[in-house]
């Protein structure tokens, strides 16, 4: 019997393992990376991906409560240590809000009075969906999150997800309860943004570090200081809304167009997919090219 | 019963570094943000499959680095295959070396640790530079991995003692 035993408690891999299948699982492993270079997209890979979201989705939101609660615990002792310089800071933000305000209830009417004009078309509103976060990748080159909102809440691929200060990233993977948020710092992100000012567009690119940075398409800008402009959507390409706020040039190097992003993802806890319409004659291929992929897989 | 009982254990027993080994994945998926994020999160996983390859490779099989590291990609949203090519190379290489550590001060073992965790570094940063066509900024996961490295006496001693104590007594 304890012989027999002996046996058992190593049976989850004998001997002979060792070597032959460790080769054979490495040669697996390699076929496999080879083949998702070829067809990164590829429904099945993707179908994989968005079923292990959802199957891991219930545990990662289990998990996610007490560190998001210890987080908070943290987070308070260090306020304790710098209340003052904070509540200094704070009063003179609210200076400068209020400042904004008054800009802005002043524009509310301007742009009433304008609206009463006959020849006025409200843009499509948003749908807005808020999801809390319950995963993300803490890896050195993929940068992403996991959201608690999936297609059953008509969440769709390629839709922008904001927080409080500004985009986040976009939806690329859609599971039933929970979807992927690609962010803006992911080797793979390309967002299309314009610099205010300067009504320059360009592309903003990852870099996995933690300002992506902007490459151009329209015009020149060699010689044109950008530092310091705000960084927005520019709606090309049809996917993003126009207008969401993405960050400020950087104040490095003048040719180098890195963005501060107004995302502090070390604080982004919960967010809002905007589920957004865009307005067009025709239909919509992207939407629909989307949806029958994912039928598909 | 009895009988029944003890194989439960066992089977749980013999399952162990597996499980460790999911959990290291899970904690890597979970928004722990360190330090407000200035800290990276370990990759525990690397340091299960290191341990168990040095001390007790039957408990650690192929198979389950490959589906540990198969999760991590499936959860990271990277390419399939990239981590369980990573954890199996670790994995050979720790295991052609693991005469020269058994037995060896903690110390010297750490250090095959850094030089595994430099190794399985390498790997990463090639496979992922040679699919996104550009070579990679190499700091976040020289970052990453030095926090590993850093953390791998507390993981070594836990897993020691739960090795020793728990998993080869009966």
């Amino acid at each position: 019997m304890e012989i027999l035993g002996q046996d058992r408690r190593e049976g989850l891999g004998r001997k002979a393992s060792s070597r032959f299948s460790l080769f054979l699982l490495t040669a697996v492993a390699v076929l496999l990376l080879f083949s998702s270079l070829y067809s990164a997209q590829a429904s099945v890979f993707r179908k994989a991906r968005e079923n292990a979201m959802d199957a891991a989705a219930p545990i990662l939101s289990f998990l996610s409560g007490p560190i998001t609660y210890v987080d908070g615990m943290v987070g308070k002792i260090g306020d304790y240590f710098r209340v003052l310089e904070q509540n200094d800071a704070l009063r003179q933000e609210n200076a400068e809000l209020r400042q904004w305000m008054d800009e802005a209830l002043a524009l509310r009417e301007t742009i009433a009075a304008y609206e009463q004009l006959q020849t006025y078309q409200a843009p499509p509103n948003a749908r807005p969906v808020d999801a809390f976060v319950i995963g993300e990748t803490n890896d050195a080159f993929a940068h992403s999150m996991l959201v608690n909102a999936g297609m059953q809440k008509n969440i769709k691929r390629g839709q922008a997800v904001i927080d409080d200060r500004g985009l986040v990233g976009r939806i690329v993977e859609t599971g039933a309860h929970a979807s992927r948020v690609l962010l803006l710092t992911d080797i793979q992100s390309r967002v299309p943004v314009y610099i205010e000012g300067a009504e320059v567009e360009g592309i903003l690119v990852g870099r996995t570090k933690a300002h992506p940075e902007i490459s151009f398409i329209e015009k020149d800008v060699q010689g044109i200081d950008l530092r310091g402009q705000r960084v927005l959507t520019s709606g090309a390409g049809g996917v993003l809304p126009r207008g969401l706020p993405v960050g400020v040039i950087s104040d490095g190097e003048q040719n180098e167009m890195a963005v501060n992003l107004y995302a502090n993802y070390a604080r982004t806890r919960m967010v809002r997919v905007m589920n957004y319409e865009f307005p067009q004659l025709a239909p919509t291929e992207d939407t629909t090219i989307s949806s029958t992929d994912a039928l598909d897989g | 019963m009895g009988a029944r009982a003890e194989g439960l254990s066992r089977l749980a027993k013999a399952a162990t570094p597996t499980a460790l080994g999911l959990f290291g994945v899970i904690a890597l998926a979970l928004p722990v943000r360190l330090f407000e994020g200035h800290l990276p999160m370990p990759v525990i996983p690397l340091a299960v499959v290191f341990f168990w390859s040095v001390y007790a490779p039957n408990y650690l099989p192929a198979l389950s680095v490959f589906f540990v590291g198969l999760l991590q990609d499936l959860l990271s949203g990277g390419p399939l295959g990239l981590w369980p090519a990573v954890y199996l190379i670790t994995q050979y290489i720790v295991l052609s070396q693991r005469f020269y550590f058994l037995g060896r001060e903690q110390r010297v073992v750490w250090l095959g640790f850094a030089l595994a965790a430099a190794g399985a570094g390498i790997i990463l940063w090639l496979i992922m530079s040679l699919m996104s066509g550009v070579l990679l900024p190499i700091r976040s996961l020289a970052l990453q991995m030095l926090a590993t490295v850093a953390i791998y006496p507390a993981f070594g001693f836990a897993f020691s003692h739960l090795h020793r104590r728990v998993l080869v007594e009966a």
